[in-house]
């Protein structure tokens, strides 16, 4: 088989056109009828009636229908930058999140001091959260008890949670944590909603994660203030997260804190973190609207319809 | 006749006891390219315990493979698994040209290129179309563009599955056919003494799944019953969505408007169309679609919606083609209620006398069998230039895969011998001819007697 064969069928079917416009004068043979060299009446794109021309004829309306690029994403690099943003948010909060633990970990911090401030912060994001909505009466007594069951049973159970994966190795254990915490952040909630299938997914995942770290520390008290840090980074922070824009603030401000703090544990992490998040921030944004011209969407009658309603 | 004989071997995952477009199309090809004298074998997988040689009406030959099914009618494609038992089966039957059907079929696939390694021609009837924006299609897409890129010949069911065919699959566009599909116009007869005239019956047969649009026949099915004190719904078919017909039909209060009927057997379908004044089609893709033709040769009016290659089916005055969408529906349905009424619509036997001129499996033999000539005359590829076709779609792993089955197809070779397998013997070849294993059983008859 020769290798123009294969080309690409649109260019290709070009020249075919060429070729086969000459069919029609030509009648070729179909059935046994010979047309004596005239076709009446043109090609039609239609099944039931026949022409006398052979069935692999292409006449020259073929793909006329094609469309291309219906619809293009036209998205500005201000619009991807704060897309992005969102992406590096998340990141942040993990990292934030684990530098929370090495502080626990080394003991530069009261778990006491821990637990009041992420307890401050929730209340703040709480009122945050609710103030816009009618019925926050009714809404924060039922909430109370949820966060007051939270804390009874999580204080209660601290010691279990916290030697649950005490016999695993703590190599392992990190190991796991990162594993865990990528597929939190592969599967979170980036402002799209019909990506939330995996809602779920992210948030155990990250749970997981941290509830691995708490083996890690030396008291349950440590560990009960790790868990109720991770429940406010991954499964309360989204609610308020989703309502703010601005977020190409945020992640200036934050990137900014997470950077001084990692440069207190190591500087190579803090470079590191430095160039990943130019890298997610700008790279990849400006790369997408690049590489937008290479998109080429192909539309044409064999679409599956789309209900509408 | 002064026609070269074929022998063919039609393989695909999908066949009877299956139901469905391609295993009728398969079937009724098969009959008429035997009814042709040609030979013709039938290869598909095992259906529950059915497995082994069965023959079908006329001596139609069909081997179900003892190979399990993977996903979704179809067997996992591991290429190499089976290929001992599919390059016995082609050299025991003297098999010239395989006929694949069905993109989704794996079976397909895999012996298309059992059979081109072996030297035989490739013939690949497309029956579905494909869409290029989901993840899925993609990757469809360039599974079949491998697997057609060594092909002889495509055949698709319209102009539309061309295109697609051709988008898709980069097949160089002479060696695509349009050959459409047909329909036994004599079992779809008009029967208007079977309609029940107090009621305007609309009949509704397919499967009930997405690609039907029954989620649109869900909200045309109320909007209709509340406007029209007279019209009563006849669905056939079964399928994973008919929980929500069910549903529709409970909360509107339409029970003794609305039947279902449950899965039909292709015989009952005739009984169930002659019943209906107006056939509704709510598809959202369809490459060619058989159940409206068969409608239209019973005479009923046809609403369709104007979806893939349904507008060339059907000449304008024998369909309503309207958009997939709601209102454009009920508003097809409207007219086509209004022509009834008012007398307009075509008389029935003068709709099935013209589906009858239109198509019938004897013009798509002998058109087919026009591909299978065209097929045979092309040289045959050896196996360097046979893999330098793969490379052009990019997956040169693929080409790994094609040695690994050549070097297996040799050492089969050598294992079990091709002078050492049985050929078999065609069905109705008339006793008396010379057949070397029939001396000893003669002999003995002779005895006996």
């Amino acid at each position: 088989m020769s290798y123009s064969m294969n080309d690409i069928p649109l260019e290709s079917h070009l020249t075919q056109k060429r070729r086969m416009s000459h069919c029609e004068l030509e009648a070729p043979v179909m059935n046994g009828k010979k047309t004596n060299g005239v076709v009446t009446r043109r090609w039609r794109k239609n099944l039931y009636e026949t022409r006398g021309l052979p069935d692999n004829y292409t006449d020259s309306s073929f793909l006329e229908e094609l469309r291309k690029n219906i619809n293009p994403s036209n998205i500005t690099t201000i619009e991807a930058i704060s897309f992005a943003a969102s992406v590096s948010v998340q990141l942040n909060i993990v990292i934030l999140f684990v530098i929370v633990f090495v502080w626990l970990d080394n003991e530069w911090i009261a778990p006491n001091a821990i637990f009041v401030f992420s307890g401050i912060l929730t209340l703040a994001g709480y009122f945050l959260h609710t103030f816009k909505k009618s019925d926050m009466l009714e809404k924060m007594s039922k909430d109370l008890r949820t966060v007051l069951i939270f804390l009874a049973f999580g204080y209660i159970l601290s010691p279990i949670l916290k030697t649950l994966t005490a016999t695993v190795s703590t190599d392992t254990i990190y190991a796991m944590t990162i594993f865990m915490f990528l597929i939190h952040l592969i599967f979170s909630k980036y402002g799209s909603p019909q990506v939330s299938l995996s809602d779920s997914l992210s948030i155990t995942s990250s749970i997981f994660g941290s509830l691995m770290l708490a083996s890690r520390l030396v008291s349950p008290l440590h560990a009960f203030s790790l868990l109720t840090t991770a429940v406010l980074c991954f499964v309360l922070l989204p609610f308020v997260m989703f309502q703010i824009d601005g977020k190409v603030c945020i992640t200036i401000v934050l990137s900014a804190t997470t950077t001084y703090l990692l440069y207190v544990i190591s500087s190579t992490i803090s470079c590191v973190f430095i160039g990943v998040t130019i890298f997610l921030q700008l790279v990849c944004p400006l790369c997408y609207i690049r590489w937008q011209t290479y998109k080429e969407n192909i539309y044409g009658p064999w679409d599956e319809a789309v209900i509408t309603s | 006749m002064g026609q070269t004989r074929h022998k063919i071997c039609m393989v695909s995952d999908f066949f009877y006891p299956n139901m469905g477009g391609v295993e009728e199309h398969i079937f009724n090809l098969s009959q008429c390219l035997l009814g042709r004298g040609h030979k013709v074998v039938v290869l598909t997988h095992s259906y529950g315990d059915r497995v082994g040689i069965r023959y079908m009406t006329n001596g139609l030959k069909v081997y179900y493979l003892p190979i399990k099914v993977f996903y979704n009618q179809c067997v996992l494609p591991t290429m190499i698994c089976s290929l001992p038992l599919i390059r016995y089966i082609f050299i025991r039957e003297q098999i010239q040209i395989i006929h694949g059907h069905s993109a989704f079929s794996a079976l397909a696939h895999e012996g298309m290129l059992i059979g081109r390694l072996m030297g035989l021609k490739t013939v690949f009837t497309d029956h579905s179309l494909f869409g290029f924006a989901d993840a899925s299609a993609i990757l469809t897409n360039k599974f079949i563009e491998i697997s057609l890129s060594d092909c002889n010949h495509c055949i698709c069911v319209s102009h539309t599955g061309k295109e697609n065919t051709v988008l898709r699959a980069k097949v160089q566009i002479e060696r695509v056919s349009v050959i459409p599909n047909a329909v036994d116009t004599a079992l779809f007869t008009p029967d208007v003494s079977k309609r029940n005239n107090d009621f305007i019956t609309i009949v509704i047969v397919s499967r009930l799944v997405y690609r039907k649009g029954v989620d649109l026949l869900a909200h045309i099915i109320p909007e209709i019953c509340a406007k029209y004190e007279n019209v009563q719904f006849l669905i056939g078919g079964d399928g994973p969505k008919r929980w929500l017909i069910e549903e529709i039909r409970e909360r509107n209060l339409l029970q003794h408007r609305v039947t279902l009927l449950g899965s039909l057997e292709h015989s009952q379908v005739r009984h169930v169309l002659n019943k209906g004044h107006i056939f509704l089609n709510t598809s959202l893709t369809e490459a060619y679609c058989m159940a409206i033709v068969e409608a239209a040769s019973c005479g009923l009016q046809v609403v369709s919606t104007r979806v893939g290659g349904i507008p060339e089916v059907l000449p304008p005055d024998l369909i309503y083609l309207v958009d997939p969408t709601v209102p454009a529906l009920v508003q097809g349905i409207d007219s086509a209620i209004a022509d009834y009424v008012t007398g307009k619509q075509m008389c029935p036997f003068k709709a099935h006398k013209q589906i009858a001129s239109f198509y019938n499996w004897f013009d798509v033999t002998k058109r087919t069998e026009v591909v299978y000539g065209l097929v045979e005359k092309e040289k045959q590829k050896n196996l360097g230039q046979q893999l330098s076709s793969y490379i052009p779609t990019g997956v040169l792993p693929y080409l790994l895969v094609v040695s690994l089955c050549y070097i297996i197809l040799y050492i089969l070779e050598y294992l079990v011998p091709k002078k050492y397998i049985d050929l078999a013997r065609d069905y109705g070849q008339s006793q008396n001819e010379p057949h070397i294993h029939t001396k000893v059983p003669r002999k003995k008859r002779g005895s006996n007697s």
